[in-house]
């Protein structure tokens, strides 16, 4: 081949400038914040090599432990919660359950455009105390003092960020079943109408198996999105009071950012991708395993 | 309806329970942002007094304030030039990549394949801390550039990979037919591939679009001048720090919500088919 060099080298200027913008912002940075999280170093001055303390230090951090299972919990609204209910919303749309199923489906997906940001500033003013929620319940109980507490309350403190978390959400999930439903032929469902399966049968035993591959690449989604959160909790709570609200990318901002400790920071976010990867492939050995049964 | 008319309708009990749900869940996205839209059109006596009602007499004062007290016109216009560069750099590069990737018989773009694939699990948080360090060493706090090009990076790895599914499915007989004719690759790419792939650029530009106008870390991090705030780091701090002024607060929050309404308005159906298909992949 005469051309051959030309033709790499047209390659190349396909292939390169996406791949080094890619490298140089997102990979080489991972390194460097791996070297960085063995260090005690406050973004100035000596840089001081201190090994695994940096690891050791989280273990006994009671602040890291709130951020953690903070973060467990948003894995658990995601995958327990959001795709099971999106599943469902999703199937009700698909058979056409109620009227205007168009009209709900685009109403319901509306939130997912809205800045997460905003979003959490948007419920703080519905949970205040001159906001809907307790204004109803002042209004329905008689009680002209309600205001909610469980923002102060360190076991359930999270409770709204999860609630935000499901209502923006699901509908990313719903709108991903309802495309995959869609590739379900009818004489799938007729075929299970005619034998005699009910309605339940048929979401349980027939729509959900065959979806369960969608809905194993959406809880890879949803594991990874659920250990980078920080806009909503950052926007919502600043992870107080008193770290209540605290998740691990906020804890690694603040950690950094405010207090200077980057390399405590840096090991926080290693420690972050380690969750991720562990995560999925945890997810794919489960997954193998009952595809195997 | 015809081809789905052998099949028998659900229940009375699924269906009551489906309205039960889908009302329930309708009410709770929309009223929320109805009552914020009413309420930023009261002054801040009647919002104290009475939250859930009507405005009397409905007024664009907290607006007028809002937009000038939080300099929303200068991050309107920061939003938009991050996002619009963001997003076409993001497309034609993703583009530009996927076709080498597809089409060029190389053994290395099994690796460079692989590589964005693993970018899928990298995220922000794991790599702020170097980037704003280099930043800080090439001078690029506190410039455009030096937020542009994270957003660009952070949504290149999707963009590939969905670019990558569809240019893989241009039959190879077009781009043989146009290297025979002579054609430069560099006018095989702009010529026929970038028109054949419009509905995938479409795809990925509201996509990347979304994206990008609803970042907050990279500015929120990078950025320390208000001249260079995009819109939600803006509302988000300028909302945050009214704290009586309820009637600021939910203009300026109304602000950052009603362009992405407009936004969905328009394209609701390719964000559906976006957003549905990305999963189709595996």
């Amino acid at each position: 081949m005469v051309n051959t060099l030309t033709k790499k080298r047209s390659y190349l200027s396909f292939v390169l400038p996406a791949f080094v913008i890619y490298m140089g912002i997102m990979v080489f940075p991972l390194v460097f914040s791996l070297g960085l999280s063995f260090t005690k170093w406050k973004g100035y001055g000596p840089m001081v090599f201190i090994g695994l303390q940096n690891y050791v230090k989280m273990f006994s951090d009671p602040v890291f432990h709130i951020a953690l299972r903070n973060n467990i919990l948003i894995v658990l609204i995601s995958v327990f919660g959001q795709i099971p209910l999106g599943l469902l919303l999703a199937y009700m749309l698909h058979r056409q359950m109620v009227k205007g199923a168009k009209q709900f489906e685009m109403l319901i997906f509306l939130p997912i455009t809205i800045s997460s940001v905003i979003v959490a500033q948007l419920w703080n003013r519905v949970f205040s105390p001159i906001g809907i929620l307790p204004t109803i319940v002042r209004q329905l109980t008689g009680n002209g003092e309600y205001v909610m507490k469980v923002f102060e309350s360190k076991t359930y403190a999270f409770v709204p960020i999860m609630f935000v978390l499901l209502w923006q959400y699901t509908s990313l999930y719903m709108v991903i079943f309802l495309a995959n439903l869609q590739r379900i032929p009818n004489s799938v469902l007729e075929a299970a109408q005619m034998e005699g399966a009910g309605e339940g049968t048929i979401f349980l035993r027939i729509v959900a198996p065959i979806l369960a591959p969608v809905a194993f690449v959406n809880s890879i989604l949803a594991i990874s999105g659920s250990f980078k959160s920080f806009d909503l909790v950052y926007s919502m709570t600043g992870g107080g009071p008193a770290h209540y609200t605290d998740v691990m990318a906020l804890y690694m901002y603040n950690t950094t950012f405010v207090f200077q400790n980057y390399g405590y920071g840096s090991a926080i976010s290693i420690v972050i991708i380690l969750f991720i990867v562990a995560a999925i492939m945890l997810t794919r050995a489960v997954t193998k395993k009952f595809n195997q049964d | 309806m015809n081809e789905r008319s052998r099949l028998r309708k659900a229940p009375l009990g699924w269906r009551a329970s489906a309205y039960i749900i889908m009302v329930a869940f309708a009410v709770l996205t929309i009223f929320p942002l109805i009552w914020l839209g009413y309420s930023s059109l009261k002054p801040n006596a009647e919002i104290v007094k009475y939250p859930l009602a009507l405005p009397r007499s409905p007024s664009f004062d907290n607006y007028t304030r809002a937009w000038t007290m939080g300099g929303l016109g200068i991050s309107l216009q920061n939003s938009l030039i991050y996002t619009c560069v963001a997003t076409v750099s993001t497309v034609f590069l993703a583009l530009g990549a996927a076709f080498g990737l597809a089409k060029f018989p190389f053994k290395s773009a099994a690796f460079f394949t692989w590589a964005f694939t693993v970018g899928l699990m990298l995220t922000v948080h794991a790599v702020i801390i170097p980037l704003f360090i280099l930043e800080v060493h090439a001078g690029l706090i506190n410039t455009r550039i030096g937020v542009i090009l994270p957003y660009i990076a952070f949504d290149l790895p999707i963009s590939v990979l969905i670019a990558l599914s569809f240019v893989k499915g241009i039959p190879d007989a077009i781009i043989e037919s146009a290297e025979i004719d002579g054609a430069k690759y560099r006018q095989i790419f702009w010529s026929l591939i970038v028109p054949l792939s419009a509905p995938v650029i479409a795809t990925m530009a509201i996509l990347s679009f979304l994206q990008h106008w609803n970042e907050f870390f990279f500015v929120f991090i990078f950025t320390t001048k208000a001249a260079l705030k995009s819109l939600p780091v803006a509302i988000t701090q300028f909302a945050g720090r009214q704290n009586i002024e309820y009637g600021l607060q939910y203009a300026s929050l109304v602000i950052g919500i009603l362009p992405m309404i407009v936004f969905y308005v328009f394209f609701h159906a390719q964000l559906t088919k976006g957003f549905g298909e990305g999963a189709l992949k595996e």
